[in-house]
């Protein structure tokens, strides 16, 4: 049973890399994703390098294929050894590009990645100025998964001097990165 | 998502359904179509947002339905909420997030009274409390799952002497843990011991009656019942007079010998097919509100005796109470032959019998 499911993920590994579908490679990322929802799958995952492939899908022009990379980031960021391996390889930074993204899903995914990869030694990064200041303005959009996500995020991961600076900092610069669409 | 929207308006698009896929690879297709989506803790949440639900003032047996899977917290009808014509929306708080998963599971697409129900989930509603707490019991699992990994796998590499007794001790404690508090992969349901009385707990106080009135029948004849009420309390009446209640083990004996019947070689579309009617045969007693993974009896109040018919003579009346004593001896014999305590069964009537004449 073990032994299938590797040889299985396997096979999905190499459909994704191989393919010249885009349909195949979101289907493929979707199900990869969706496998590092379990705890079960985590040793096969890193042993496949799968980490990599989702952080490396970032940074695709494909909006599907990032909302599902960072969707399987964030199903398995918590555990310890795939956290340290994210951090390792410098995996916050694309985490907190896709704030920026237009798909709510993608936004979500990414703020919960954000929090899940905040140690004492990450703190820094994750909970970084213009981070902070974003936010803040999740906590006021219209969406309710938003913005108790991003109060969440205010009230537990980030000090009252943290948010504070930001919002003083957001009063002065009136545009920033625009509300996701839906 | 309108800033005027609110809750309900962003709500709209998130749960539209998303076409099933129609260009899986063969090797990547499910037993059932479906969409490409990802699903990530902040999609899941204890609340579910059940629509298509028909227009036939059936919340008291949808919830019942969804109790099935666990304890609920709370649930009402969403009036504002954009439905089909002549359907309705309800929302339905479980008390665990694991049950929400394996109630969404197991209801999404199910027919109930003729229409199909889209069940999703709907984190929209979350408090920012409730959010928190499910983020925070994901990373508890997490910790849990993969702590008990790396023990595992310490020992093995540090002690591979002792590797046997470890070894069983440590499987078990995984797939406990992994059952009940939220294995993921093939979520098995959970039942807390609490489960019916919070369920009771939910109902309007003029429902309340019935919903008791309904348990007691069910625990006595799974086997027979053919879906009515009313005929399968008829039969109950004839074959345990007096409201008695067969013990629980009548059940649990006639149902282990079919387990054990699996057991043995099946061809796999036999097994299959075994499989799918025991399925209906669970969505059955679904329907009537049991849940038959349960070992706990619920007994309510005893359900009232056939009144006695005065035929205004006595030697009437005296054949009439033999004829009635003798029907019983018969459904009696009955049920000593499919119960495995005779001696029971028996006993009862005839202290029924000597009172009565």
């Amino acid at each position: 049973m073990e032994l299938g499911r590797l040889e299985y993920l396997q096979a999905l590994v190499t459909e994704f890399q191989a393919t010249d579908s885009p349909d195949a490679k979101e289907q493929v990322l979707a199900n990869l994703a969706n496998f590092a929802y379990d705890p079960r799958n985590y040793g096969h995952l890193r042993q496949l390098q799968v980490l990599d492939l989702f952080l490396d899908a970032l940074t695709e022009d494909s909006e599907a294929l990032v909302e599902f990379a960072i969707g399987g980031l964030c199903n398995l960021c918590l555990d310890k050894t795939n956290k340290d391996y994210i951090l390792e390889a410098n995996g916050v930074e694309p985490v907190i590009n896709c704030l920026s993204s237009s798909n709510e899903e993608t936004v979500m995914s990414a703020v919960t990645t954000l929090m899940y990869l905040t140690t004492p030694q990450s703190r820094q990064q994750t909970t970084a100025l213009p981070v902070v200041e974003c936010m803040l303005r999740f906590s006021l959009s219209a969406s309710r998964r938003l913005s108790n996500l991003a109060t969440v995020f205010l009230e537990d991961y980030c000090t009252p001097l943290q948010v504070e600076e930001a919002r003083n900092l957001s009063k002065h610069t009136a545009v920033g990165i625009p509300l996701p669409k839906d | 998502m309108a800033a005027a929207g609110g809750p309900l308006g962003d709500a709209c698009r998130h749960h539209a359904q998303l076409g099933a896929c129609e260009s899986r690879a063969k090797y990547r297709e499910g037993r059932r179509p479906r969409a490409v989506k990802v699903y990530t803790i902040n999609l899941e949440s204890r609340y579910l947002l059940i629509q298509g639900v028909p227009a036939l003032g059936v919340m008291k047996e949808l919830v019942e339905q969804f109790a099935l899977y666990g304890a609920i917290d709370e649930y009402h009808a969403l009036d504002e909420y954009p439905a089909e014509q002549f359907t309705e929306v309800y929302l339905i708080k479980f008390q665990k997030l694991q049950c929400a998963r394996v109630a969404k599971k197991k209801m999404d697409e199910r027919s109930f009274f003729g229409s199909l129900l889209h069940v999703c989930y709907a984190p929209e509603f979350e408090t920012v409390q409730e959010t928190r707490e499910k983020l925070q019991d994901r990373r508890k699992y997490i910790a849990k799952a993969t702590n008990q990994r790396d023990r595992f796998l310490a020992k093995k590499v540090e002690g591979p002497k002792k590797i046997i007794s470890k070894n069983s001790e440590y499987d078990c404690q995984r797939n406990t843990s992994e059952s009940c508090a939220a294995g993921n992969w093939d979520p098995s349901p959970c039942f807390p011991n609490s489960h019916m009385v919070s369920q009771n707990k939910g109902y309007p106080s003029g429902n309340h009656n019935q919903s008791q009135f309904i348990f007691p029948q069910n625990d006595n004849n799974c086997a027979e019942t053919s879906g009515y009420f009313g005929q399968s309390m008829s039969l109950t009446q004839n074959v345990q007079p007096g409201g008695h209640t067969p013990p629980v083990s009548s059940m649990q004996q006639r149902t282990v010998p079919i387990d054990n019947g699996i057991e043995r070689f099946m061809p796999r579309t036999t097994h299959l097919q075994e499989r799918k009617r025991r399925r209906e045969e669970g969505n059955k007693f679904a329907l009537m509100g049991t849940y038959m993974d349960s070992t706990e009896v619920i007994i309510g109040p005893q359900l009232p005796e056939v009144p006695k018919v005065d035929m205004d003579d006595d030697s009437l009346n005296t054949s009439a109470t033999l004829i009635r004593n003798k029907l019983k001896q018969v459904a009696a014999s009955v049920s000593r032959t499919s119960v495995e305590k005779p001696k029971d069964s028996l006993a009862k009537p005839l202290v029924k019998q000597r009172r009565r004449i």
